[in-house]
């Protein structure tokens, strides 16, 4: 997946780049708006992420620009300043989603896959790992021809954790991926909801595949690392 | 506190003052009428007494009779004449004397004059005339004065007219500087049963003579004076007293003028001026100052605004920059491991902070008026059910009822309504007792959307109720210490909700539970 990435803070693009990458995606990133706009108008990316403050062009003029040139390819906006006024401006201007910093690498990426699926009308709607499957479009999992449903909370906790195998997600990353931000970090909601959608995939063979971390979080198991 | 009404003590004010200046000049008028009155009476006294020490023995009678219409009283009975010749033995009384009238402290006050018939020079003249039209002499002096201090021809003024006595008729030795031509007379005020007289006395050589006025008269004179004043009075206090009213009404305009300018300010905001215009003098100082202590409001609040909001900014590059690290290292040390652990709990530390900051910038955007929104239609009813969903999983321990109406739109902020609600039930779960209960209600009332969640709690008492919406603040109580929290989500949830034009208000205190009532408007719907 081909993402372009403009974001004028060196330190910050050096992680998210290299979380993007490990996560599968070719960055392409550039520290100028202007450089920026003229990436995105000369090639053809599946998103965009764009940072709001930027020398040359901000992010909001190449948004503008992009959608007035008839580009709809998927962006995203790195807020930092004013939170509020620039999402408003941005989802007005068309922007598909926004993300205020400080922000979670793996929260990034999985608006991203978002947007891109939104953008391409649904191409991915069964997302396979291992033995388990998930249909976005009906919230099911299924496992060895076996389905269950889900809640849509659960369903959701389980797409972040098996749209990255392998990768640890604390509590906190999915606490605020699931709820949003300002829900009682002290409560062990994240581990009713695990133990919830463990119940409901054993029985249909999906014994093991949601791993506990100590004292961290959770991860699905990569299908390699076992058989 | 009693409201106290400027105007009001303004026209009480002139009013008193009024009333007491109008007072006090009527009673000073009046009792210098009186006394002049009075003056004026003793004066005709004086005159009548020294013409009846004149002999005329025979004519007590007429003289008694001719006595009222010389001293100008209406009716017999006003005036009383008693004479005794100078052994005390009564010569004459008239019927209207009366007998308390004690007129011998009167002569006996008064010196005896020396028994001299011969010097006596109108004993063997009739007595005079009673030229009753003559105006009576004024300001008689209460003894006459000694002969040798004045010129004789000087003297006429204290005397009956000179006509009266043409000086040819005159013997010369009458002239003699050493006769007294006049006897010391003395007034006095007494008081019997039924009236107030007047009483002049004076000794002749033969007689005593005393004259008897009745103050009646005076008093009826008097009397309508006096009801001059008391209907004019009450007139002149209420012309003045709205007279004050009209006057502290136009004192009273400008500052009207100036509160609207003032509400005008205040209303368009912190950065707006009282103009001066066409104030009046006395005020520009007033303006001045209210435009210097807006300028060091405004000041100060863009400052404190500005503060949070550029420190907040500041910490935010930093922040991400620091939670971007931590959760790379995350992913690439042992899975499991201590460091793990550890990087962990670093990003839930990080990730406090940056709520905090989150917080304090969207507050100082709440305090400029500057939170921006991003209006939507959203169902509350539904994100109310998809949060109840979560409380299963949040809260199994409690007992949770439900009671949301169904459908209820309203235009607004998706992401912060799910901010505000999820606080409001989040401290619900997080203050709520062991085995405590939780009751979410949602109604439409008169075009507002209110949801009501109410919980079991411990009692708060009235000094942190007061508080509870305070920035940063936090129970004092080491149970609520030990819960997580920033003292910042409550305070932000009713600004969110104040800038939907709603509010947020906590439910009045019952014991052994809290309440919060969230109530927004419905909002233009499309």
């Amino acid at each position: 997946m081909n993402v372009l990435y403009v974001e004028d803070e060196a330190k910050i693009a050096n992680f998210v780049c290299i979380g993007l990458k490990e996560q599968g995606f070719i960055v392409d990133y550039c520290a100028n708006g202007n450089d920026g706009y003229e990436r995105a108008m000369d090639n053809q990316y599946d998103a965009i992420v764009l940072d709001i403050v930027l020398p040359g062009k901000d992010g909001l003029s190449i948004l503008k620009l992009l959608r007035k040139a008839g580009r709809n390819v998927p962006v995203i906006l790195l807020t930092a300043r004013n939170e509020l006024d620039d999402r408003i401006q941005g989802l007005h201007l068309g922007a598909d989603d926004y993300l205020a910093k400080p922000f979670f690498v793996e929260e990034l990426i999985a608006r991203i896959h978002a947007v891109v699926r939104r953008a391409s009308g649904g191409g991915q709607n069964i997302l396979s790992v291992g033995p388990v499957k998930l249909d976005r479009i009906l919230r099911e999992v299924t496992c060895d021809r076996h389905t269950v449903e889900l809640t849509t909370r659960e369903f959701n906790l389980l797409e972040y954790l098996m749209r990255s195998p392998g990768r640890v997600l604390t509590r906190t990353q999915i606490l605020e991926h699931i709820w949003g931000y300002d829900f009682n970090p002290n409560t062990n909601v994240v581990d009713v909801c695990i133990q919830r959608i463990r119940k409901k995939i054993e029985p249909i063979g999906g014994v093991g595949w949601v791993e506990s971390v100590r004292g961290v979080g959770y991860r699905f198991r990569k299908p390699d690392s076992t058989s | 506190m009693k409201l106290q009404s400027f105007r009001f003590r303004i026209t009480l004010f002139c009013a008193v003052l009024g009333s007491v200046a109008l007072i006090g000049f009527s009673i000073v008028s009046w009792w210098l009428i009186y006394e002049a009155k009075v003056k004026r009476l003793d004066a005709e006294i004086k005159n009548q007494l020294i013409q009846a020490t004149r002999p005329q023995s025979t004519q007590w009678d007429n003289y008694a009779a001719s006595l009222p219409l010389v001293l100008g009283m209406n009716g017999k009975a006003n005036v009383a004449l008693l004479v005794n010749d100078r052994d005390g033995n009564l010569l004459y009384k008239s019927t209207q004397w009366q007998d308390e009238i004690d007129a011998n402290s009167l002569w006996r006050a008064l010196p005896q004059p020396p028994p001299d018939p011969v010097r006596m020079p109108f004993e063997l003249e009739p007595p005079p005339p009673p030229n009753l039209l003559d105006p009576p002499p004024r300001d008689r002096p209460e003894s006459f004065p000694p002969r040798e201090r004045r010129p004789p021809r000087d003297r006429p003024e204290s005397f009956p007219p000179r006509e009266r006595r043409p000086p040819r008729d005159r013997p010369p030795e009458f002239d003699r500087p050493d006769f007294p031509l006049v006897f010391q007379t003395q007034l006095a005020t007494m008081r019997t049963n039924r009236k107030i007289w007047r009483v002049g006395a004076v000794h002749s050589p033969q007689t005593q003579i005393a004259i008897a006025v009745s103050l009646k008269g005076i008093a009826l004179e008097m009397a309508s004076i006096s009801n001059v004043f008391l209907i004019s009075i009450p007139i002149v206090l209420l012309l003045v007293a709205g007279g004050a009213w009209v006057i502290s009404r136009s004192i009273l305009y400008p500052i009207g003028r100036l509160t609207t300018a003032i509400r005008n300010v205040t209303v368009q905001g912190l950065d707006h001026r009282v103009p001066l215009g066409s104030t009046d003098i006395e005020f520009i100082e007033l303006i001045f100052v209210f435009n210097q202590m807006l300028e060091r409001l405004e000041r100060s609040f863009k400052q404190a605004s500005r503060f949070s909001g550029d420190a907040a900014h500041e910490l935010k590059t930093p922040l991400a920059i620091l939670q971007g690290e931590i959760e790379r290292a995350l992913h690439q040390v042992e899975s499991g491991s201590q460091v793990q652990q550890t990087l962990s709990n670093l990003l839930d530390e990080v990730r406090r902070l940056s709520e905090i900051t989150r917080k304090l910038l969207l507050l100082s955007l709440a305090d400029a008026g500057r939170m921006g929104l991003h209006r939507v239609e959203v169902n509350v009813s539904a994100l109310l059910s998809e949060i109840a969903e979560d409380m299963e999983l949040l809260a199994p321990h409690l007992d949770v009822q439900m009671a949301i109406a169904p459908n209820l739109f309203i235009k607004c902020d998706r992401d912060l309504l799910v901010q505000v609600l999820q606080n409001l039930v989040g401290n619900a779960i997080k203050y709520n007792l062991p085995k405590g209960w939780l009751r979410l209600q949602a109604e439409c009332q008169e075009k507002r959307v209110i949801v009501t969640i109410v919980n079991s709690s411990q009692d708060i008492s009235f000094g942190e109720r007061d508080r509870i919406f305070e920035r940063f603040h936090r129970g004092d109580s080491t149970q609520i210490q030990k819960i997580a929290g920033s003292g910042l989500g409550l305070s932000l949830a009713r600004e969110i909700a104040r800038a939907h034009g709603g509010d947020i208000q906590l439910e009045a205190a019952i014991l052994g539970q809290t309440g919060f009532i969230l109530s927004l408007p419905v909002g233009d719907r499309d």
